[in-house]
């Protein structure tokens, strides 16, 4: 294990030993990891590395794939308290909303701009409807989109560009009063500039999340990181901070590595 | 050698098509020579003025009213019963079971989906004699058994297309509701149904024809040649395809095998509508989602 950043940070999530295999299939081995809130921690490596797989530890969506295994301890600090997310009991459906996730392609519902992010907020949170539009004017703002929309909340949102349904679909989940963001290749989907903006609008909640993305790109890395995590055969490999992330040497290394 | 292979090979496809077409133009031109001249007010009233027909307030002798109503009844209440069983059936196969209960499930459906559907007939028959004879003396075959028979026979369709369009949505999606946080009936309710519509209307539109056309489940269910409009759901009706069939075997005079190909046509139309129908929904449901699917 490399560096594990300033001694002074307080840590979000602790993962120990953790062993997940499918159908008797391992995927990740003995994966240590430490994360934390405000430093923005990019996840590297081949495909088949294990690097969705872990994201899906973390909300526990692994259990929703046949004859999923877990083994470990993971650690999540929610609302101030550590909780063993495998052992401590709490409903699935409140972790997963304090969890939030980003899939590759983004997944809105057939419904309108507005309702996209009325609904999950009426479902899960329970919001009375009287709160709900101030909800959500706020968090459009909040993920860049309110200029962009404003004059169209009830427009469907599949015709939203791109770019813009994935800037939805984190509103969506910031609408959730989460604590930790999951993001699977946010920007997989999508052409630089609208990628560049998902990246503008990550960089400027960071601070109040902590956040965990999985990406393809070692560019993006270099942007976003504030640490860099190297996934192979379902391990940590290499761990790096953002200031030896921009040394050439370890760039060569890390391509490397990955490539 | 493969260019002639390949140049038979396609003659061979067109000749299937141009055979396929030309059997579905000789079919719709035979009914239409022998059915079109007879469509006309009286096909469907006889000599009963129309709006009285039509209210129920004078019996109808001579037309095929009586029928269109009756069939209308079937198609609506044995949906009523099926729609809602088979997708609650095919939602259950799809997201909750799971190892055997799941294969013996299947098993059933298919066994299901393979009885003819004069076996069905014979089962209501046999139920309703049944009931007879221990606890409901006065049960006799109506429109609410043949219903409930063609419900059984239209289920399996039902249940197999809820639950392939279910199961072939994207793994994604169907990980995207849950981990908003809904629950697993919120997200299937909110998120996976919708997204499943097509396939879903698919199957609901084919078992709406099926139990259209059907005619040996309710010859001995409760469908008979004069009953006028159907009384209630408990008692007799007639119904278009026994009516043709009816006519076919016994038409009396020449304008009654006449009012047979009308019938006929008639039949053709509501089907050909409903199919119709189901298009144009399929074709809006394509556009909502697959405008969707090019950004991916």
């Amino acid at each position: 294990m490399g560096p594990q950043g300033p001694v002074n940070l307080d840590p979000t999530v602790l993962v120990e030993s953790l062993h997940v295999g499918f159908a008797g299939r391992e995927v990740l081995h003995d994966l240590n990891a430490k994360f934390h809130r405000g430093r923005l921690a990019v996840i590297l490596g081949r495909s088949g590395s294990g690097k969705t797989t872990f994201l899906r530890t973390l909300n526990r969506l692994n259990e929703c794939f046949p004859q999923s295994e877990t083994r470990g301890s993971l650690r999540l600090k929610l609302q101030g308290e550590w909780r063993d997310i495998y052992r401590d009991a709490m409903p699935l459906t409140e972790l997963r909303r304090r969890v939030g996730m980003v899939f590759q392609t983004p997944h809105l519902l057939p419904v309108s701009i507005a309702d996209n992010l009325a609904l999950p907020v009426k479902l899960v949170l329970g919001l009375p409807r009287r709160d709900i539009p101030s909800r959500v004017a706020w968090v459009l703002k909040e993920a860049h989109l309110w200029e962009e929309v404003k004059d169209r909340l009830n427009a469907p949102a599949h015709t939203l560009s791109g770019g813009q349904q994935q800037r939805l679909c984190l509103a969506r989940l910031l609408a959730l009063e989460p604590e930790i963001l999951l993001l699977d290749e946010p920007a997989a989907s999508l052409d630089f500039r609208a990628s560049l903006k998902v990246e503008e609008l990550l960089l400027s909640i960071k601070d109040r999340y902590t956040i965990i993305a999985v990406s393809h790109s070692l560019s993006q890395a270099r942007r976003l990181a504030d640490e860099v995590l190297v996934f192979r055969d379902g391990a940590v490999v290499q761990q790096l901070s953002r200031e030896e992330l921009q040394a050439p040497d370890a760039l060569q290394a890390l391509l490397e590595e990955i490539f | 050698m493969i260019k002639r292979i390949t140049f038979l090979a396609q003659a061979f496809s067109w000749l299937a098509l141009a055979a396929t077409l030309g059997i579905i133009l000789l079919f719709l031109g035979f009914l239409g020579v022998r059915g079109l001249d007879i469509l006309s007010l009286a096909l469907f009233f006889g000599n009963t003025p129309p709006w009285e027909a039509i209210t129920g307030r004078l019996p109808v002798w001579h037309g095929i009213w009586p029928a269109c109503v009756g069939t209308v009844a079937l198609v609506l209440l044995s949906s009523l019963l099926a729609v809602p069983l088979g997708l609650a059936s095919g939602i259950y196969l799809a997201h909750y079971a799971s190892g055997s209960w799941k294969r013996w499930f299947s098993l059933a459906v298919e066994l299901l989906a393979g009885i003819p559907s004069i076996l069905m007939g014979l089962f209501g028959f046999a139920l309703i004699l049944f009931l007879k004879r221990t606890i409901v003396p006065q049960a006799n075959t109506c429109l609410l058994l043949s219903a409930g028979c063609l419900a059984l026979l239209v289920l399996p369709y039902l249940i197999l297309m809820t639950q392939t369009a279910l199961e072939s949505l994207p793994d994604e999606l169907k990980l995207a509701g849950l981990s908003l946080g809904f629950t697993p009936w919120q997200n299937i309710f909110h998120v996976l149904l919708p997204a499943a519509g097509r396939g879903i209307l698919s199957g609901v539109i084919l078992a709406v024809g099926r139990a259209a056309e059907d005619t040996a489940v309710i010859l001995l269910t409760g469908v008979v040649a004069n009953a006028g409009l159907p009384s209630g759901i408990l008692g007799k009706y007639e119904a278009l395809p026994f009516h043709i069939f009816y006519l076919a075997a016994e038409a009396r005079s020449e304008a009654e095998l006449a009012q047979g190909f009308g019938a006929a046509l008639i039949l053709l139309m509501l089907t050909a509508a409903l199919f119709m129908g189901a298009y144009y929904l399929k074709s809006t449901f394509t556009k909502a989602w697959d405008h969707k699917d090019l950004l991916i």
